[in-house]
C-alpha cells in the first residue's frame, strides 16, 4: 500500500497550530516515514495536489472569501478533513470580531489603531478578497476530525497524525483533548 | 433507610437522599452543572439524568429522592447521547469561547463536562448575539456570554448569604441574571461577599484579581482562617510564586461552612496601605531607615530604666488581631517583666470584659454557639451590628428569615439590619441594658416564663421613663420571644461596653426566662470584636488604655489599623515604639518602628467568638528583613533580661473561666 498523502493549509489563524505541529520534534521523521507529506504552508509546495490527498488539515477559521476558497479546495481534494486548533474547530480568537460589524472591525483595524496616522484607509482594491463573519471550518465544509486546542499539544497532533497515517481514525480523550 | 442499586452497587441511604447523593456515596460519578452540594437541588441543567427501572423517560438524579429497591443506571448509550445533547444546547445558547476565558483548562465545570463526554467540538453554532458584560463591580465581573442559567449564584446569594440580590428576569432563552431589579452589580444591594463567584461553574462570574493569574493546577492551596473579626471563618488562600492570587471560603470549615464576607475574600487583595520594609528610628525629628540592631538597641536603652516601674514605666498595648502566642508573650513581658500597670489590648475590653467578668463570677461558661441559629425561630439582636461587622454571623441570621424566623432589634443606634426586622426597639434615652431590664419586667408581666429565675425587675413605667420605650411595645416584644421555641439572643458592644458583669447579668436572667438558655440548649451569643478579642480577655488584657504617668509606650499593632483614640492618647508619649506592618499616623509619630509580618505571613492561634481555638497558618513568606511579632518581642525581652517565652499561652488561655466553652479544632 502506498503511503497516505497528507497536506495542510491555513486560514484565519495565527500559525501557532503549525508551530505546535513542528513541536513534535524528531517524531516528524516518523510521520514522514509513515506518510507522504505534500503541500503545507511551511514547505515549498503550497497547494494540495489536484489529484487529491488522503488527509487534509486546515488551521484557522474562515473569515473571508479567500479562506472560503482554501476550505473548499482542501475539502474537494482530500478524503479525510482535519480541523486543527480552536480557530478551525470553534472560530477561536478571530471570532471575537463577530460581536462587532465588519465595518466596525475594519475601521478599528485600519483607521483607529494607535499606530495609524491620519492617512489610515480601509483597503478596497477589487482584487482583494471580501471579509466575512468568522466561521468554524465545519460551518463552511464538512469536517471529519476535530482536533481542538489553542494550540493543540504536539502530543495530540502526533497522535492524530500517526493514527491517520496508519489508516486508523483517532479518538481524542484525556490529555489529548483540550480546548485551550 | 432505603436500599438503592446504582450501576449494580446496592447501598443503604437515609430516606430523602437524592439519587445523586446516593451515587456519590456508592462511588459512582454522575456529571452535574447546576448542582452544588451546599445548595438546594434545582434540576435545571439536565446533565445528571439517569435511567430508573420502571420509570418512563430519563430522570434528573439531583432532584429525585432515592426510593427503596430503586434500580438506577448512570451510563448507557442513551444517557451518553442525552448528556452530549444537553451540553450541545448549552454551548449553543450563549458564547462560550474557551481560548480566551479565565477559567479554561480545568477550572470550568462546563468545559470539564464536555471533556468527560469526549466532545471535540460544538455540533451547533454558538449564539453569536453579543451579551452584555457587567464590569461595574469593584471586585468581580459578570459576563452574560458565559452564563448557563444554572442559578447557583442566585441560590447562594439567597440560601447561604440571605442577601437575595441576584435573581432572574424573563423566561426561557431570554432568561438573564439580574441584580435587584436590573441594577448594575456595582450599584446594587450586593454586599460583595463573592459567594456567587465561588459557586459559578463557568467563567460568567470571575474575580478581577485572580483573572489569568493561574489555574487551579498552577496555584497552591493554603487552608487557614480569616482574622478579619471574631467569627473565625475558614478560608483557602490560593497562592502562586509567593503572591496571594485569590481567597476562597472553605466549605469544610466548622464555623462558616463555606461562606465568607468581603473582608475575608476581597479586601486583603486590595490592600493599599504602604508596607514598612525596614526598621525605622527617629533621628533629628525624622524617621530614618535603620538596621535591626540599631532599632532594637534604641528601644532597649529607653526601656531598660523603666523595668519594675509600675505606673511611671511603659504603657503597652497589643492589637487583638495578633495570635494568642503574641498576646500572651506580650503580657509576660510587660505585665510580668516590666510590672507595668498599663498592659492592655487595642479593644480595651469593650467587647469582652463584661462577659469575662460574669464568667468569673459564675465559674462556668454561659454562652452558646452560632449553630443555634440554624433552627432559631426568633432572633433578638441587642447592640450588635451584624451588617458591617461580623458579617458572616449576619448571613446566618438573614438566611433563616425567609422560613418565618422573627427578628427583633434592640439598639440605641440605627442598626442597619433593622430593615429586615419584625420589631425594632430604639430607645430615645438610656441604653440596651435598660431595655433588657425592661424586657425582664415585661416577661414578668406576661407570665409564661420558661424557667423560674429570681429577678427583681423595675416597673414597666420606670423603664418607659428611663428609655422612652412604651410598655406595650416591650410586652409585645416579650410575647414574641416567649412564643418562640428556639430563641437566640445575639448581643454586642451595646451591652458589653458598659464594662461590668452587672450589665450582662440581667441578660442572662432574661435568656433563662425566655428559654434561650436551658439544660440542653444555649442560644446566647456575644459577637465580641476582632479576631482574638476573646483571647485578649482571657489574658485579662482588657482595661481602658491611658498613658497616665508612663515614660514610654510600646504598641504591638501588627497589620492592624490604629484607632484615632489611641493616636490621640499617645501624642504626649515621651518615647513611642511600634511594631507595625504598614505605615500609619501612629508609625509616623513613633520614635522607633519595627516592621513585622502580616496575617498571611505569620502563624498562630485564634479564639473565635464561639470559643473555637483555631490555627491561622502561613500562606506566603514575608519580605526579607521582616520579622514575626513574636520574634521581635522575644528579642527585646532577651536584651532587657526579661524572662519570657510565651510557652504557657495555651495553659493561660483556660486559666480563667471563659464565657463560652473552648474547643480546640
Amino acid at each position: 500500500m502506498a503511503k497516505p498523502k497528507i497536506a495542510s493549509d491555513w486560514m484565519a489563524g495565527c500559525a501557532g497550530c503549525h508551530m505546535s505541529l513542528l513541536d513534535i520534534d524528531e517524531r516528524i521523521i516518523k510521520i514522514a516515514e509513515l506518510a507522504d507529506i505534500r503541500a503545507t504552508p511551511i514547505t515549498d509546495l503550497k497547494e494540495p495536489d489536484a489529484s487529491g490527498v488522503d488527509v487534509g488539515i486546515l488551521e484557522g477559521g474562515v473569515n473571508n472569501t479567500s479562506n472560503e476558497e482554501v476550505a473548499h479546495r482542501m475539502r474537494a481534494r482530500c478524503k479525510i478533513l482535519v480541523a486543527l486548533g480552536d480557530c478551525a474547530v470553534f472560530g477561536g480568537v478571530p471570532a471575537m470580531r463577530n460581536f462587532f460589524s465588519i465595518e466596525e472591525s475594519l475601521r478599528r483595524a485600519y483607521i483607529e489603531t494607535e499606530s495609524t496616522d491620519a492617512e489610515g484607509k480601509i483597503p478596497d482594491d477589487p482584487e482583494l478578497c471580501k471579509p466575512t463573519r468568522v466561521r468554524a471550518v465545519q460551518d463552511v465544509v464538512p469536517v471529519d476530525i476535530f482536533l481542538p486546542g489553542c494550540p493543540p499539544s504536539a502530543d495530540a497532533i502526533y497522535y492524530v497524525l500517526s493514527e491517520l497515517a496508519q489508516g486508523r481514525i483517532p479518538v481524542l480523550k484525556d490529555e489529548n483533548l483540550h480546548w485551550h | 433507610m432505603v436500599h438503592i442499586t446504582i450501576d449494580g452497587k446496592t447501598i443503604e441511604v437515609p430516606e430523602g437522599t437524592t439519587v445523586l447523593r446516593a451515587a456519590e456515596k456508592a462511588g459512582v460519578f454522575i456529571p452535574t452543572l447546576c448542582d452544588h452540594p451546599h445548595l438546594t437541588p434545582y434540576g435545571g441543567c439536565r446533565l445528571c439524568l439517569v435511567e430508573v427501572e420502571g420509570m418512563r423517560g430519563l430522570q434528573p438524579s439531583c432532584t429525585l429522592p432515592a426510593a427503596n429497591n430503586m434500580v438506577v443506571r448512570t451510563d448507557s448509550e442513551k444517557l451518553r447521547a442525552s448528556r452530549k445533547f444537553v451540553l450541545t444546547m448549552l454551548f449553543s445558547e450563549r458564547n462560550h469561547f474557551c481560548p480566551y476565558c479565565v477559567v479554561t483548562g480545568g477550572d470550568c465545570e462546563l468545559q470539564n463536562a464536555a471533556y468527560g463526554e469526549g466532545m471535540t467540538h460544538w455540533p451547533l453554532q454558538p449564539n453569536w448575539q453579543p451579551y452584555t458584560v457587567d464590569a461595574t463591580h469593584p471586585y468581580f465581573v459578570l459576563d452574560h456570554n458565559r452564563c448557563i442559567l444554572c442559578r447557583r449564584c442566585v441560590r447562594a446569594c439567597g440560601e447561604l448569604v440571605g442577601n437575595f440580590t441576584l435573581g432572574f428576569e424573563e423566561r426561557g432563552a431570554q432568561s438573564v441574571l439580574v441584580a435587584d431589579l436590573g441594577t448594575p452589580l456595582g450599584e446594587s444591594t450586593c454586599i460583595s461577599c463573592g459567594t456567587c463567584v465561588q459557586v459559578c461553574p463557568t467563567g460568567a462570574l470571575i474575580d478581577r484579581v485572580s483573572a489569568y493569574r493561574g489555574r487551579d493546577t498552577q496555584v497552591n492551596h493554603n487552608k487557614t482562617i480569616c482574622v478579619g473579626c471574631s467569627v473565625g471563618c475558614g478560608i483557602d488562600v490560593l497562592t502562586r510564586d509567593n503572591q496571594i492570587v485569590r481567597i476562597e471560603s472553605d466549605w469544610d470549615a466548622p464555623v462558616n461552612h463555606g461562606v465568607i464576607c468581603k473582608l475575608g475574600r476581597f479586601v486583603p487583595l486590595f490592600e493599599e496601605k504602604e508596607r514598612i520594609n525596614t526598621p525605622l528610628v527617629k533621628k533629628d525629628g525624622k524617621l530614618k531607615a535603620a538596621t535591626w540592631d540599631e532599632a532594637i538597641s534604641t528601644i532597649v536603652s529607653h526601656l531598660k530604666p523603666l523595668v519594675n516601674k509600675k505606673s511611671d514605666g511603659v504603657a503597652a498595648m497589643v492589637s487583638t488581631r495578633m495570635p494568642a502566642e503574641t498576646l500572651y508573650l506580650f503580657k509576660e513581658i510587660f505585665a510580668n517583666g516590666f510590672k507595668s500597670d498599663m498592659v492592655t489590648s487595642s479593644e480595651e475590653g469593650i467587647p469582652s470584659a463584661a462577659p469575662a467578668a460574669l464568667a468569673d463570677e459564675l465559674g462556668k461558661p454561659f454562652e452558646g454557639k452560632l449553630s443555634a441559629l440554624e433552627n432559631a425561630d426568633c432572633v433578638v439582636i441587642m447592640g450588635a451590628d451584624l451588617i458591617n461587622k461580623h458579617e458572616v454571623a449576619g448571613f446566618f441570621v438573614k438566611r433563616i428569615l425567609p422560613k418565618g424566623t422573627k427578628l427583633i432589634v434592640l439598639d440605641v443606634e440605627d442598626n442597619p439590619i433593622a430593615d429586615l426586622a419584625d420589631m425594632v426597639i430604639k430607645p430615645t434615652k438610656g441604653n440596651e441594658s435598660d431595655l433588657v431590664k425592661g424586657l425582664l419586667a415585661a416577661v414578668a408581666k406576661v407570665g409564661n416564663a420558661k424557667a423560674t429565675v429570681k429577678i427583681q425587675p423595675p416597673s414597666l413605667e420606670k423603664v418607659e421613663s428611663t428609655t422612652g420605650v412604651k410598655s406595650e411595645q416591650l410586652i409585645e416584644c416579650a410575647k414574641m420571644i416567649l412564643e418562640s421555641e428556639q430563641p437566640v439572643f445575639i448581643y454586642g458592644k451595646g451591652l458589653t461596653a458598659q464594662g461590668s458583669a452587672e450589665a450582662v447579668k440581667p441578660l442572662l436572667d432574661l435568656a433563662r426566662l425566655c428559654g434561650v438558655i436551658s439544660d440542653n440548649y444555649n442560644g446566647l451569643i456575644n459577637v465580641k470584636g476582632k479576631a482574638n478579642s476573646l483571647a485578649a480577655a482571657q489574658y485579662k488584657l482588657d482595661q481602658p488604655f491611658a498613658l497616665n504617668g508612663h515614660q514610654a509606650a510600646y504598641i504591638v499593632l501588627g497589620d492592624d489599623d490604629p484607632s484615632q483614640r489611641l493616636i490621640k492618647s499617645l501624642e504626649k508619649a515621651p518615647f513611642l515604639a511600634v511594631q507595625a506592618s504598614y505605615a500609619s499616623q501612629l508609625t509616623a509619630m513613633a520614635d522607633v518602628v519595627l516592621p513585622v509580618q502580616t496575617w498571611a505571613e505569620q502563624e498562630g492561634h485564634y479564639l473565635s467568638l464561639e470559643g473555637y481555638l483555631q490555627t491561622a497558618k502561613k500562606s506566603v513568606d514575608a519580605p526579607e528583613e521582616i520579622k514575626s511579632n513574636n520574634e521581635v518581642l522575644k528579642e527585646i525581652a532577651s536584651k532587657l533580661g526579661i524572662k519570657a517565652n510565651g510557652e504557657a499561652w495555651q495553659k493561660q488561655l483556660t486559666a480563667r473561666t471563659c464565657p463560652v466553652s473552648i474547643i480546640e479544632i
